[in-house]
């Protein structure tokens, strides 16, 4: 391991080691095939940005720089972005140009803040006490403009709800909420699978 | 650079190189050849089988045949048992045996084979009761090794060989490849029907290896053609290396460094037990009982390949579990089988040291540590768990 490429760099100059400060939201990630071990904790300012992210993490060069370059590109970033960061773990392995046997690493690094995205995401939700229920914390949508959508152009997917008004294409963990809802007002022919 | 990889390979010693140099000019006649460059040739090729023979303790130079390297002497010796005992289809092996038992076994298995993985405890030893009742009627082969690459284990070879000889008629075949030159081996006391070594494990070149076939013992040949090595193993003798492999066994015969590499060992061990609390040894404490130049050391609830990482920075070359286990990312089936925790599996380093290490690079390699294992025990996610240390 030498060179000033990125994996090295980020491997032996590591940055945001340590713990969020409190209200902070942590996700944790684990292998049973590798052993290896990361919590990325986040917080959030009130704009709904990220203004904190730290890592601790117990596993090999590739993890541990995909979380020292995730936590230093998610700061200020939306809660969106962040989301859609860590759905795309190709393009980090690619970055640091490793092959696919590595991409179970980097998808590691990446379940441990989509999942700390999450928590964020269901915290919010539960606090909120706004006028309307909020649903999706990452595009902020609330759940009278999705059931709006449904109604008026008959959307009965969730891809078709995203598509119509953002909700659901961020982390990801009001999806199984707006199911509830397509399935409550899903016209009589309609299977819950039809709507995923 | 501080090479404590000693068990993956070996540097070619200079004498080694010596010896082999002029087969690698002027003298390069084929050992079958008959006119005088063969002629020498074949004595140069004879004269390299009566070194291993003797580094072995060998009775005659004819037990010992050429192969291209231990993995191949591993599985001639396995399938040509087999093979030469159709009627039984029962093998005993260890769970702790390298990849080059342990994936045959699970071919064989696959094969209608039945196999018979005899454990070991906590500590990496074989309980010889339970190989004991392990042998049956059918038991064509029974292959045990004599020294743990990854822990340095040493299995008693000796008593092994009685216990196989009390209960039946299997052949006794052992992968010696980590042992070789490392501690005295007299085979010739022992019950051992078939022991294989590696070339490059004892300063001589990759590429060779040989495999001792106890006079008696028939094995029929894989590798069949222009009738070399007895009509065992077909192919040009490969002279430089066979002389390399030869230089190498005299060598490690008349050395008397043996205790000079163990107490490096000692030093390195000692001094990493003493400073880390969160490491810990693997395979037993009784040093008797192990390799007198390898160190399996866990660093409890940080990652080996970070260590690895770090210590290759700093020029030292190590290796986490074996050297066969780095491309894929999964623990070692030797740690696994003495049942140690993934919190300690996964943190585990290999150090062995060889002939050309100093006093002054394990002090360096003690001197380097600390900070990399602070680093990383601050990056753990066990915080909690560490601080109970």
């Amino acid at each position: 391991m030498r060179g000033s490429d990125k994996l090295s760099d980020h491997f032996f100059q590591p940055r945001n080691v340590g713990d969020a400060n409190e209200p902070s939201f942590t996700g944790r990630a684990g292998s049973f095939v590798c052993g290896a071990a990361a919590r990325l904790s986040i917080q959030i300012d009130e704009s709904h940005n990220i203004s904190e992210a730290k890592f601790r993490a117990a596993g090999c060069e590739v993890l541990i720089s995909s979380l020292s370059i995730l936590t230093e590109r998610i700061q200020a970033r939306s809660t969106a972005d962040a989301a859609a960061i860590a759905q795309t773990p190709e393009a980090l392995l690619g970055e640091l140009h490793r092959n696919s046997n590595d991409s179970h690493c980097v998808q590691l690094a990446c379940d441990a803040l989509l999942t700390a995205i999450r928590k964020y995401s269901d915290a919010a939700r539960d606090e909120w006490n706004g006028d309307e229920a909020l649903i999706c914390t990452c595009f902020f949508v609330s759940e009278q403009t999705i059931e709006r959508e449904i109604k008026q152009r008959g959307l009965t997917t969730v891809r078709e709800v995203t598509a119509a008004c953002n909700a659901g294409g961020g982390c990801g963990s009001c999806q199984p909420l707006i199911v509830e809802m397509l399935e409550a007002l899903k016209g009589p022919d309609l299977e819950l699978s039809d709507m995923l | 650079m501080i090479y404590l990889d000693n068990n993956a390979t070996t540097a070619v010693a200079p004498e080694v190189l010596e010896a082999m140099k002029p087969y690698l000019s002027n003298l390069f006649g084929n050992p079958s050849s008959s006119h005088a460059l063969g002629r020498q040739m074949n004595r140069a090729v004879e004269d390299a089988r009566q070194e291993v023979a003797a580094l072995l303790g060998a009775s005659e130079p004819g037990e010992i045949v050429f192969t291209s390297c231990g993995s191949e002497s591993d599985n001639w010796a396995i399938r040509g048992v087999l093979a030469s005992q159709p009627n039984k289809k029962h093998i005993v092996t260890t769970q702790v045996e390298h990849e080059a038992v342990r994936n045959v076994c699970r071919l064989l298995e696959k094969e209608d084979y039945e196999v018979t993985w005899v454990s070991v405890d906590q500590n990496g030893e074989l309980d010889l009761d339970e190989l004991r009742a392990a042998l049956r009627h059918d038991t064509a082969l029974v292959s045990i090794m004599l020294a743990n690459n990854e822990t340095g284990v040493l299995f008693p070879m000796d008593q092994i060989g009685r216990v196989i000889r009390e209960r039946s008629e299997a052949v006794f075949h052992v992968d010696g490849v980590q042992a070789v030159g490392k501690i005295p081996i007299d085979l010739k006391t022992t019950n051992v029907d078939l022991f294989a070594l590696s070339g490059h494990k004892l300063h001589a070149p990759q590429g060779v290896g040989a495999l001792y076939v106890r006079k008696g013992i028939e094995l029929p040949s894989y590798i069949v053609g222009g009738g070399q090595e007895q009509g065992r193993r077909a192919g040009t003798s490969a002279v430089p290396n066979l002389v390399g492999l030869g230089a190498a066994s005299k060598l490690a015969r008349l050395n008397n460094d043996h205790s000079r590499i163990e107490r490096l060992r000692d030093h390195l061990e000692a001094g990493i037990l003493e400073a880390f609390p969160n490491a810990h040894l693997n395979g037993t404490a009784d040093r008797s009982k192990r390799l007198p130049n390898t160190s399996s050391i866990s660093f409890e609830y940080i990652d080996g390949q970070s260590i690895l990482a770090h210590l290759d920075h700093e020029g030292i070359f190590v290796s986490t579990g074996s050297a066969c286990h780095s491309t894929t990312h999964e623990s070692s089936p030797t740690l696994r089988a003495m049942n140690v925790p993934y919190s300690l599996a996964q943190g585990s380093i290999r150090f062995s040291v060889g002939r050309y290490n100093t006093e002054e690079e394990i002090e360096t390699t003690l001197t380097v540590l600390p900070e990399i294992i602070a680093k990383l025990v601050e990056m753990s996610p066990y915080q909690k768990e560490l601080q109970s240390f």
